[in-house]
């Protein structure tokens, strides 16, 4: 399961710098709950063969891990592709930083947030710092990180594609 | 498995800094075909990924490929052996990656020389500038940017290996930088 559809992505309305305020949680997403057969999708997608992503003997047996992982270049992804998706049409997913704390296994569902930890205008752009996140069902944070994304500001400049960030 | 003394050994060290060639990227000419199995895979079924009429209206004009759709694949380079069959060859319980074309390849980098076999990734610190599109080539250029050691709590050593890659088109236009960090334990 995903909680965006492509209509919601053609359609969606543009959030504003002046819409955001520090502290706010912005939307979230869910993702799953995974299966074998998602990470073995990502894996064949990217052809990753590293075996503690498909097979399980290996994973557990030779790896001492809980099961076969999903895999954290899927993360890697997931997470830009979160925050592209609160920029849409015309901000821009500027930065990101996480780090892969805890394992992703079959059976997790998967929830990604954002907070809103500081804003700023510079160049007539809205700059959106956040603190952001993947947790489970057991509200586990298996990616804890941060992100800096670009936001038009109401009535302003638009935000130049390819991206240019502010000098200095 | 518990290991003993330092693994940031003056060897490790050493390749800290340590620069690959500037070369084409491992994942081809983009092409439709390939952003569907990546998009499906990471659940995104964003048109802009998709749907030319509906691109041509947004602020790309065309059809935009994921970042990252390149940067982490794992394709083998075309070589005179199967490259699966090559990378058990001498280790059948190979993990499967790390004695893998590709895994010695690490984009050009020359490898950690540590006994140390596990490798899990750790985190990422990712700049975007601008999608590839459709046929374009993406080339990149890697550096060892700083490794350090870490004790787990069973007295274990491992090294936290940061590599950062910048990714560009093959018009010059830097798309994304990548800076990746791996345990190896």
């Amino acid at each position: 399961m995903t909680t965006r559809t492509a209509d919601e992505l053609r359609n969606k309305q543009q959030m504003y710098y002046d819409d955001v305020s520090e502290g706010q949680m912005l939307p979230t997403y869910v993702l799953g709950p995974m299966t074998p057969t998602h990470v073995f999708r990502w894996s064949a997608a990217i052809e990753n063969w590293h075996r503690i992503h498909y097979d399980q003997d290996f994973s557990i047996y030779h790896e001492g891990l809980p099961n076969i992982l999903v895999n954290g270049s899927w993360k890697q992804s997931i997470m830009p592709g979160y925050l592209k998706d609160l920029c849409l049409p015309d901000g821009w997913m500027w930065k990101v930083s996480f780090q892969h704390r805890a394992m992703i296994v079959p059976g997790d569902t998967i929830t990604c947030w954002a907070k809103v930890t500081n804003k700023y205008v510079k160049d007539g752009m809205g700059f959106v710092e956040l603190e952001t996140g993947m947790k489970t069902q057991d509200d586990i944070e298996t990616c804890p990180g941060q992100g800096v994304i670009v936001l038009p500001l109401k009535g302003g400049r638009s935000i130049p594609y390819p991206f240019v960030p502010p000098q200095g | 498995m518990t290991t003993s003394g330092t693994k940031l050994t003056s060897e490790v060290k050493a390749v800290i800094g340590k620069t690959s060639e500037f070369s084409e990227a491992g994942w081809g000419v983009a092409n439709k075909e390939r952003n569907r199995r990546f998009t499906q895979a990471i659940m995104d079924p964003d048109p802009r990924y998709w749907d030319e009429d509906f691109a041509k209206t947004t602020r790309y004009r065309e059809v935009i490929v994921p970042h990252l759709a390149g940067g982490g694949s794992g394709r083998a380079p075309w070589m005179t052996d199967d490259p699966v069959s090559w990378t058990f060859k001498e280790n059948p319980v190979a993990d499967g990656v790390r004695d893998a074309p590709v895994g010695r390849r690490r984009g050009g980098l020359p490898p950690v020389p540590t006994d140390l076999v596990r490798l899990l990734n750790a985190g990422n610190e990712i700049e975007m500038y601008k999608h590839p599109i459709m046929g374009d080539r993406m080339y990149s250029q890697s550096k060892y940017a700083n490794i350090i050691e870490r004790v787990g709590r069973d007295g274990s050593h491992m090294l936290i290996i940061t590599t950062e890659t910048y990714h560009w088109n093959q018009r010059g236009e830097l798309c994304y930088i990548n800076r990746g960090s791996s345990f190896r334990r």
